[in-house]
């Protein structure tokens, strides 16, 4: 293959056959339960890369079903996220994410800078419940319930909740392992249809493990749930901070 | 954290707890079948990168156990390499890889350009036979086979085998999805310790998959099955050739 076309062709590897497509990336009926819980704020001055700040000790663990997503297929995924602020813009980062498909780990590891590890994730209705699991290899790491459809969530909310920007630590080593890439990357969702948002009991336990290590932000007091059904599109993202400029 | 620390600390996602560590990797026990066979030419010109050069209608096919190493763990591998020449150099572009383990496909794909993706391969003995498998989801893509240990191998046949170096075409999109890196590389392996080698009757079959297509280099004859274990080092890389230079 000559270099021009090469260069036309080129979207991610393998050359010959990408392990993710060209967006846009639209998700239809996505499920998530999100549980938000009180952190200690020590634990998060750690983790939150300035020039992020967070101003209450706030996670949300959030357990995902993609059940329809352009490109990247039908598949699950779990995710703990920090209450942030960057300057005056609230938003969410990403502190871990965990999925059972390789294109969306690849394709979000590479293209945006999202922090996915492969595990076994899963969201399902357990008659009464709503429950969401992680397991890493086999052993599970977190276990989130949520009493199913209890009380309805006004639309303002889960709007606000979706059209909140996420941040992201995008890193890409050189091949002589230097840092490449090292940059504070602000995302948004577009396009967005709420199909349903509902509030509830919950409760949340979370588990030690080496290499996923949710534990470091434990859980002191949960405080809110909700269970969100949305269809939108996830935007390419914008370099907000350049840590090797 | 402090924005000095983070770049201090930045080697891979996440920060905090990076999904491969920094080498280097060492390998213990690697074991290989590696089948040869003769393809298209014109199926080879339509994948290979210039400026390397095709030398002869040639893929290798791999199946790879690697039982013990530093920071990837236990996992298997499977996957395509065709013997190129990049100026008065030979070596091995390797075209598609297969695994079953997360750490090395990240790390594979974000320090050197390896085209990995997830899915199932295997390598076993079953009774008399090496056999090496490739699954695509719930979909066999690659059966190989050979006789186990029938023929030993010199020494330097294979010692030469795994001195060549690899050549690997690395792409990272930025975050607006422009090409970000888009480079060739090359990488060598290191400290290699021959524990074993072998030749012997082989077979190969392949077949097409919308994402994991491996028949596009077809079978026409199958030139040699080579069975090798060795313990080595996969050492770090150097831009050959830049794409987005100039």
């Amino acid at each position: 293959m000559d270099v021009s076309a090469l260069l036309g062709a080129v979207a991610a590897m393998p050359l010959a056959s990408p392990s993710f497509p060209p967006g846009p990336y639209r998700y239809s009926n996505r499920e998530s339960l999100i549980v938000t819980y009180r952190t200690d704020p020590a634990a998060l001055e750690r983790a939150v890369p300035e020039p992020l700040a967070c101003d209450e000790a706030l996670v949300r663990c959030e357990f995902m079903c993609m059940d329809s997503s352009t490109g990247f297929g039908r598949y699950s995924g779990a995710a703990q996220l920090i209450q942030v602020a960057l300057g005056d813009t609230k938003g969410a980062y990403t502190h871990n994410m965990f999925l059972d498909v390789h294109p969306p780990i690849s394709g979000g590891r590479e293209l945006w800078g999202f922090p996915q590890k492969l595990a076994a994730p899963g969201l399902r209705v357990a008659h009464d419940t709503l429950l969401g699991t992680l397991d890493y290899g086999p052993e599970r790491v977190a276990t989130a319930s949520m009493g199913y459809k209890h009380v309805s969530l006004p639309d303002t909310e889960a709007m606000r909740m979706l059209n909140e920007p996420g941040y992201l630590l995008k890193i890409i080593p050189h091949v002589d392992g230097t840092p490449r890439i090292c940059e504070l990357v602000r995302y948004a969702r577009r396009d967005i249809v709420l199909r349903g948002a509902w509030s509830g009991p919950a409760a949340l336990e979370l588990h030690p493990h080496a290499l996923a290590p949710l534990c470091d932000l434990p859980v002191r007091e949960v405080v809110s749930a909700v269970h969100l059904i949305a269809d939108f599109t996830l935007a390419l993202g914008e370099v907000v901070y350049d840590y090797l400029a | 954290m402090k924005a000095a620390e983070v770049r201090k600390r930045a080697f891979s996602m996440p920060l905090h707890s990076p999904a491969y560590p920094p080498g280097p990797y060492r390998f213990v026990n690697r074991e290989y079948l590696i089948i040869t066979y003769r393809t298209d030419r014109a199926a080879l010109e339509r994948v290979v990168p210039r400026p390397l050069e095709i030398v002869e209608p040639i893929v290798k096919y791999e199946f790879i156990r690697m039982p013990d190493s530093t920071g990837f763990g236990d996992y298997t591998e499977s996957g395509q390499v065709i013997p190129v020449r990049f100026g008065q150099e030979t070596g091995g572009y390797v075209h598609a890889m297969f695994l079953d383990d997360d750490p090395p496909i990240a790390g594979g794909r974000e320090l050197w350009g390896f085209p990995k993706k997830l899915a199932s391969p295997s390598l076993r003995v079953a009774h008399d036979t090496l056999l090496g498998t490739l699954d695509f989801g719930p979909v066999r893509i690659a059966t190989g086979s050979m006789g186990y240990k029938h023929r030993a191998l010199p020494q330097q046949d294979a010692q030469r085998a795994l001195g060549e170096p690899g050549f690997l075409l690395k792409v990272i999109p930025h975050v607006d999805g422009t090409p970000r890196i888009c480079e060739l590389v090359r990488f060598r392996l290191g400290e290699v310790t021959v524990k074993g080698a072998w030749s012997g009757p082989a077979a190969l079959e392949l077949h097409p998959h919308a994402l994991a297509p491996v028949s596009e280099l077809p079978v026409r004859e199958v030139l040699s099955g080579v069975h090798l274990i060795a313990d080595l080092t996969l050492n770090l890389g150097e831009v050959a050739h830049d794409y987005l230079a100039g």
